[in-house]
């Protein structure tokens, strides 16, 4: 373990050596002249053409254990653990959109039951994820933090609850990484798969209960529906005849329309159910 | 938690949190949210930078280390992490993060300056830009807690609001935890 972490902390050294490109606001070009800061008791204020051109997208998407928290939070009696099917989903096609998509769903499912599941069925979904990262580019240390987590669930040598603290890092952590190693566009569609997964999950509990008057708060975001678009429809985005992806962007023109409305019905959560769970079936 | 996993946590929690600086630079020119008022025509501004100093990766392993110590220890109080980030800022520059917030949630947003920041701030806004919480004390660890009425976006605003003596620029690591 100490190699591995030595290796680990190569990494953050050598990522800290990255210059950010330079057009962002916060960075400085080299010439221009000092300027003082505002003095520390002045209340900077934003306007809002300021926020909305400077805003970032990085921590836009929910997680699917944000999801779970939420419909507990209305009083949605309903595990979505319980509702996460078991198969295996596997990462044997050659279209990158659709793997990215695909390990998105497996994370969220991971995330989700890693508490309770059997350990096979968490191993099997680490190795699914472990093989769809390799093929987005992942680095070796997102591999080798994968092969961790299995031995030690393996062994028996970790509580399920620190495990899912290590997945929920992993989620919000591995992200990032990814984004660097094999492009920008990973990321958002990882986040697309497990956004879906999880308001697939949502929609059929709020189905399964009666709750549709929960659906506003717990389904309507029409940014993050906005935002996969923009990716999914990206330049530069396969145009290989793909029918997952084929039918992710008709799901998410859907979603767009859908959550569009001031106020979400029982037939808008069938129709979101029914939509996401278009694309999930053909995983 | 174990010392093992937390120290296995800690190194990949670092390399994401320096890392995902490079994400937020390639998301930056990203549309806004469907509900955010018309976009603005020109990036923000921010004040005329200063003379660029050799990059102090030590500070922004710093705010790093910082963040996420916050983030470990909130584990044990029922909190958990929807992202981490990480940039760096000079005096009176900030960056600006679109989070969707859900309804009923308890949110604390944090972020860490790193020791040459004197003063850090955070501002949260929603969708039309009103503010709706902050935290503008004279230090560099602000903490804006929150809870959304409404499921909905917001505007995150993480501000330097004073350097110290002779720095120029320093690191910010910022992170989104709920419970």
């Amino acid at each position: 373990m100490k190699i591995r972490h030595l290796g680990l902390l190569s990494l953050v050294v050598a990522a800290c050596s990255g210059e950010p490109p330079a057009d962002k606001p916060a960075e400085k070009p080299a010439e221009a002249p000092a300027v003082e800061a505002p003095p520390a008791d002045v209340d900077k204020t934003f306007d809002p053409a300021t926020l909305q051109a400077a805003a970032e997208q990085v921590a836009l998407v929910p997680s699917p254990a944000e999801m779970q928290r939420s419909l507990d939070k209305a009083s949605v009696n309903k595990a979505l653990a319980t509702m996460v099917k078991d198969r295996d989903i596997q990462m044997g096609v050659e279209n990158k959109d659709q793997i990215a998509v695909r390990c998105g769903v497996v994370l969220a499912d991971l995330v989700l039951t890693v508490k309770d599941s059997p350990k096979e069925t968490v191993v099997a979904r680490l190795d699914r994820l472990a093989e769809g990262l390799n093929k987005l580019g992942a680095g070796s240390d997102v591999q080798a933090t994968i092969a961790d987590m299995k031995t030690r669930v393996l062994n028996d040598a970790v509580a399920r609850d620190e495990l899912l603290k290590e997945m929920d890092e992993l989620s919000g952590v591995m992200v990032p990484e990814l984004e660097y190693e094999a492009g920008e566009w990973v990321v958002p569609l990882i986040q697309a798969g497990s956004w879906l997964e999880g308001a697939h999950l949502v929609s059929g509990a709020l189905k399964e209960v009666g709750r549709a008057d929960a659906a506003d708060n717990l389904l309507k975001q029409p940014a993050v529906v906005d935002y996969f678009i923009k990716y999914v429809e990206r330049e530069g985005s396969s145009k290989a005849p793909d029918e997952v992806v084929a039918r992710l962007k008709e799901t998410l023109s859907t979603l767009k329309v859908v959550v569009a409305k001031p106020t979400l019905a029982a037939e808008d959560v069938d129709t979101i159910h029914s939509a996401t769970g278009a694309v999930l079936t053909l995983l | 938690m174990s010392h093992r996993s937390f120290m296995m946590s800690a190194a990949t929690f670092a390399a994401a949190l320096s890392l995902s600086a490079a994400v937020a630079q390639a998301q930056a020119p990203a549309a806004a949210p469907a509900a955010a008022p018309p976009a603005a025509a020109a990036p923000a501004a921010a004040p005329a930078a200063a003379p660029a100093a050799a990059p102090d990766k030590t500070r922004e392993k710093e705010a790093d280390t910082c963040i996420r110590t916050k983030i470990w220890s909130g584990y044990d109080q029922g909190w958990a992490v929807r992202n981490a980030t990480s940039a760096k800022l000079g005096g009176g520059e900030h960056r600006v993060y679109v989070i969707t917030l859900e309804a009923g949630l308890e949110y604390k947003l944090l972020a860490c300056g790193d020791k040459g920041i004197g003063d850090l701030d955070l501002v949260l806004h929603d969708v039309n830009g009103k503010e709706v919480a902050r935290d503008s004390s004279n230090d560099r660890e602000p903490t804006v807690s929150f809870t959304a009425p409404t499921t909905q976006s917001y505007y995150l605003a993480v501000y330097a609001a004073r350097m110290n003596p002779g720095v120029i620029t320093g690191g910010v690591a910022t992170a989104v935890t709920y419970k």
